[in-house]
């Protein structure tokens, strides 16, 4: 493996992402909804002004679970399937595929991180000069989990390209893997649950979590918010069962890390065995 | 330079090319000559690496495409059917991008840039450009690393006349300089004027190989070199 390929491939889609019209509004529209996000909660609880850090992580973690899913399938679905002249022109040269796969996978997550970062950072600043910097490793906390949630969607957006060979349908097929990790997958997993005694509906409650890594985001965030309690019981026995709070962060983050790793082996396997 | 052994690719029960064996020899312009869906644009993606032969395979040099892909791709630049650059980049941008992934120093990249001969637009956004400047920008990247074998899929297919004799000067240049080159194409005059021999194409399958001298002298007795084309196009299409 060439780094100095990838390297070249992330910067060139670093570049021509960056200068999408569609990155520039999604990196507005997010940094406009975490600073109103931020001022809109407390205002709903009758103040007036800034929430802490730790008041807006909290908040803005559905806008996050919400948003930054959907942004990071369309955007690499988009760049995945894009041009068959440029991709030609691109697989021609002597460099491997893998390289070129992991370039623009590096390349498209720089940009959305750029993205998010300024929209993060925008909001930190408005927070800092009003309501201090109580709760800001709460909040990096937030950052970091968000960025890891969009590259976990990009990796899934590269099999989701492979696995489609018409844009159409690889579109569809990302709105889809958007709307059950979202939307469905709670709902399903509840259901589950009805069938299911006490202690297994608990057990498979809990498995479940690994199984969705907008869960696994939502979890890791709500522990390390010290929120944990929201799950009542169930929280309890999680934070016990994983070891403590640490350990249940590492946990969750090691997951996350194989809800990476195994979309990027997945799609050069199919990228290996496909044709340009 | 470069052999194709006994190609074959289907997409299910559809077989784009069935069995395509041709050599083209160092030095040599080698023709793909056949109507639309005939199997030259699968030939040339699979020469390249770019399709994975069902059976067969492709040697460029000593090396097979299959087994070292992109060893093999340092012998080889490919111009595809329909060059498509990011319109948010700029001609120079894009060259220079093309000279890295292949190790070039991005002075030669500005070299290759300036006998393009952009007039100054070298550092405008690609979507600003005529057709025909990025079919110029796209021959410059194929021109740039001075690959031995140059591989271009229909490469006048929706220019201007401005473009095609551009082109032709291209591959005459590049002729003289010593490069294998293939070119797909379904014009005869096109064919006539710049190819050594031709490979005719119908239905997936390798129908004739001639040099133009041999068409030319059946095409006395036969009537023009269209007609001998057409002859072999009837005879064996599906």
């Amino acid at each position: 493996m060439d780094s100095s390929t990838i390297y070249y491939v992330a910067r060139h889609e670093l570049t021509v992402n960056i200068r999408n019209k569609w990155t520039v509004i999604f990196a507005l529209v997010f940094g406009a909804l975490v600073v109103g996000i931020s001022y809109v909660g407390i205002i709903a609880e009758g103040f007036s002004g800034m929430q802490s850090f730790t008041r807006t992580s909290a908040s803005l973690l559905n806008l996050v679970l919400y948003l930054i899913p959907l942004v990071a399938l369309t955007m690499g679905t988009l760049s995945f399937t894009g041009e068959r002249g440029t991709a030609e022109l691109l697989f021609s040269q002597p460099v491997s595929r893998t390289e070129i796969m992991l370039g623009k996978l590096a390349g498209l997550f720089l940009a959305m991180a750029l993205s998010m970062l300024s929209g993060f950072l925008a909001a930190g600043v408005v927070i800092v000069s009003s309501a201090g910097t109580e709760g800001i490793l709460r909040y990096s906390y937030l950052v970091i989990l968000s960025l890891l949630l969009a590259l976990v969607f990009l990796s899934l957006s590269i099999v989701v390209s492979m696995a489609n060979s018409r844009k159409a349908k690889a579109f569809g097929t990302a709105l889809f893997l958007w709307f059950f990790f979202v939307l469905f997958y709670d709902i399903l997993a509840l259901g589950v649950t009805l069938l299911l005694d006490g202690p297994r509906a608990n057990t498979f409650l809990f498995l479940s979590i690994f199984g969705n890594p907008v869960d696994l985001v939502r979890v890791a965030t709500l522990i390390a918010l010290d929120n944990v309690t929201i799950f009542g019981a169930a929280g309890a026995a999680l934070i016990r069962f994983l070891g403590g709070t640490a350990a249940s962060v590492l946990m969750l983050l090691s997951i996350l890390g194989c809800w990476i790793a195994l979309p990027v082996l997945t799609a050069r396997w199919l990228l290996q065995r496909q044709d340009i | 330079m470069i052999q194709a052994e006994h190609l074959t690719k289907r997409y299910g029960a559809f077989t784009a090319i069935d069995d395509v064996s041709f050599h083209v020899k160092r030095g040599e312009v080698f023709a793909l000559l056949g109507p639309n869906g005939s199997g030259k644009t699968t030939t040339m993606k699979t020469i390249v690496g770019l399709c994975v032969p069902t059976s067969g395979r492709v040697r460029i040099g000593d090396l097979d495409v299959r087994t070292h892909p992109k060893e093999a791709r340092t012998q080889v630049s490919y111009l595809p059917q329909r060059v498509v650059f990011p319109e948010s980049l700029t001609a120079r941008e894009i060259i220079r991008f093309y000279g890295a992934m292949r190790k070039l120093p991005r002075e030669l990249a500005d070299r290759s840039l300036a006998e393009a001969k952009f007039n100054g637009a070298s550092d405008k956004l690609v979507g600003e450009f005529s057709g025909g400047m990025v079919q110029r920008l796209g021959l410059a990247i194929v021109a740039m690393p001075d690959a031995p074998v140059l591989l271009l899929d229909e490469p006048t297919a929706s220019l201007d006349p401005q473009g095609v004799k551009r082109f032709r000067d291209f591959v005459l240049e590049q002729k003289a300089g010593g490069k294998t080159i293939i070119f797909s194409t379904h014009l005869l005059a096109e064919a006539e004027q710049l190819a050594d021999r031709v490979g005719i194409f119908v239905g997936g399958k390798i129908v004739a190989q001639e040099s133009i001298e041999t068409l030319r002298v059946s095409s006395l007795a036969n009537g023009t070199i269209e007609d001998l084309y057409l002859h072999y196009v009837e005879r064996n299409q599906p």
